[in-house]
């Protein structure tokens, strides 16, 4: 506890730690500011195509629907600043020669680096965290509460949730964020336990994830057959939370194949770093 | 001391050797420190010192040999050896965006929980006590190395452990810091293990030593027997000199090499220097300065040639 008491601190001391926090705020207040004066066109645009068909009335616009958007247009910056301190932590004790303070004390190798890898997860609930209340809680002063919106998942239409049943659904919708969120902490870690800067990792992780969402995308056989096995696939499973009806044995799958993914990533990085030769 | 105590082993190397490659940083190096020696690990740049202190301190591993702390095998026992043993290697790095008293306090306590009084203490002792709560990153090189010896010294640990602990100071901090590691011999009768690339920093300093070059163990033993073996150029200044020279041209383990700008240069038998310096006294020559010129170079030299093997 005391060695993950100490990393938390020295994580959270440095200024570095808080660019996401401050990213995060500036993007979302910025989003929920033009979006509520630009309300009508956003609203126009949304009901040209659905009041061909459907009578809707209510508060559409609201701030569990601009919640769900800003989470929808930011997952890829997300792991981006995930990798600024998850690409560090290891890594950063050797590019700064503390590192050779660090493990010259009694607490092994394993205990160090798994207290650096808690505080990476904790660092990346910390971040969804904030990002679900900087996008809800002033989603809602501004714009109010209503019915959600959205498109289903992984197919053309539209989904209407209950505003009764929005809070637990938005509650779980974040709680598997931080799960997908882990495995591309897991990733940055990696990259940091190998290498003796920051740079490599944070540059390497987005690298990946960007591959990956590329060739997951690509409208060819060669590709569509790869998908399964790219983790970013599954990375979006939050979603789902946010569909009808809920698909719990997809969900299910994510979040093990996402898990296994963090869980490999953590083993390898605490085999490579218990027998690294220290040289910095 | 006790010279039982003076005798017992606290760092032993047997065999130990590390390869880089296909290049062999160290080689075949049995090492015996003794309790309360200050012993000065003395080598070349590039010989193997610091791979070696790495090794002791479990930042790389041995491809061959082993190390035994206090009579237990280093590998099998880290954590409750490393418990005891404190160092710097290379240059003290902290982290710059703590004070001096947080960086102490985080190095401590993975150690063992350490009190406020005792950060306070070991900042005393290296004269930082009223930088104690500003950051590092406003800290000059000299300080960086004294807030090193600081967080050695914090967990009172039995065998400190120093990588070129003078590199990069001035004369004046150099000098702190040898006056610091004298006073934690003498006064906390902890075990100093000091590497230099400096012969004339560890002669000041160390009770014993031992001489690597190429990753290779030259010369190890008292560091009075070793330094005091061979004939050792002396500098003398003492005015008027021409009754000095006088004087020395009659002393058959006496040679003088030089006489300019009121020194005299001269080679001494091994173990006559005292005697020298006594002479001069006495013949009411005033002596204001004696000191030997020996660098690591002519070192090294003598002893591979092979007149000290130990």
């Amino acid at each position: 506890m005391n060695l993950l008491w100490l990393e938390i601190y020295k994580t959270f001391s440095r200024w570095r730690t808080y660019i996401g926090f401050g990213f995060i705020a500036l993007v979302v207040i910025l989003t929920e500011v033009v979006m509520k004066l630009s309300a009508g066109e956003i609203v126009h645009r949304m009901m040209r195509s659905l009041q061909k068909d459907f009578l809707v009335f209510g508060n559409v616009l609201n701030g569990w629907f601009v919640t769900a958007f800003i989470m929808n247009s930011l997952h890829i910056h997300i792991p981006f600043l995930i990798a600024l301190v998850a690409g560090d932590i290891v890594s950063g004790e050797a590019t700064s020669g503390t590192v050779r303070f660090l493990l010259i004390r009694p607490p092994s190798r394993y205990r160090i680096i798994t207290a650096k890898y808690v505080t990476t997860i904790f660092y990346t609930a910390g971040l969804v965290v904030f990002l679900g209340l900087m996008c809800i809680l002033p989603g809602l002063a501004l714009f109010g509460s209503g019915d959600l919106v959205v498109h289903h998942f992984g197919k053309f239409g539209i989904v209407f949730i209950p505003e009764a049943e929005i809070p637990i659904r938005m509650l779980v919708a974040f709680v598997a964020a931080i799960w997908s969120m882990t495995a591309v902490a897991s990733i940055a870690f990696l990259f940091s336990t190998l290498v003796e800067n920051s740079i490599g990792p944070i540059i390497g992780t987005m690298a990946v994830v960007v591959v990956f969402l590329v060739i997951g995308n690509f409208p060819f056989d060669f590709f569509r057959s790869l998908k399964p096995y790219l983790f970013t696939t599954y990375m979006v499973f939050w979603q789902q939370f946010l569909d009808d009806p809920i698909r719990w044995q997809e969900i299910v799958k994510s979040a093990v194949i996402l898990g296994l993914h963090s869980l490999g990533l953590f083993f390898i990085a605490f085999g490579v770093y218990a027998r690294k030769d220290i040289k910095s | 001391m006790e010279e039982s105590s003076r005798t017992e082993v606290v760092l032993r190397t047997n065999g130990l050797s590390k390869r880089f490659g296909k290049r062999w940083a160290t080689k075949d190096l049995n090492l015996e420190v003794h309790r309360g020696d200050i012993f000065g690990f003395l080598g070349p740049n590039g010989a193997g010192k610091s791979t070696t202190i790495r090794m002791i301190l479990t930042l790389l591993g041995p491809t061959l040999g082993s190390i035994e702390i206090f009579g237990k095998d280093l590998q099998k026992n880290r954590c409750s050896i490393l418990s005891r043993v404190c160092g710097i290697v290379e240059k003290p790095d902290f982290y710059l965006y703590l004070s001096a008293y947080k960086n102490l306090e985080i190095l401590g306590s993975m150690t063992r929980s350490v009190r406020r009084e005792e950060i306070m203490e070991a900042l005393d002792a290296v004269g930082l006590r009223s930088r104690a709560f500003e950051k590092v990153k406003t800290f000059s090189h000299g300080m960086k190395q004294r807030l090193g010896i600081a967080q050695a010294l914090l967990t009172q640990p039995e065998l400190i452990i120093l990588d070129e602990p003078t590199s990069g100071l001035d004369p004046q901090g150099m000098k702190e810091v040898r006056e610091l590691i004298k006073k934690l011999s003498l006064d906390r009768n902890m075990t100093i293990f000091l590497s230099s690339h400096l012969l004339s920093e560890v002669e000041l300093v160390a009770t014993r030593m031992a001489v690597i070059n190429h990753g290779e163990l030259i010369v190890q033993g008292e560091a009075s027997d070793l330094l005091e073996r061979e004939a050792t150029e002396y500098s003398i200044q003492a005015p008027p000199l021409d009754a000095a020279i006088k004087l020395i041209h009659n002393l058959p383990w006496v040679e003088i090499v030089s006489s300019e700008n009121g020194k005299i240069g001269v080679h001494v038998s091994p173990g006559h220097a005292s005697e020298l310096n006594r002479l001069l006294v006495t013949h009411e020559i005033d002596v204001s300065s004696f000191y030997p010129h020996r660098t690591l170079e002519d070192f090294f030299l003598k002893v591979t040639e092979g007149t000290s093997e130990i």
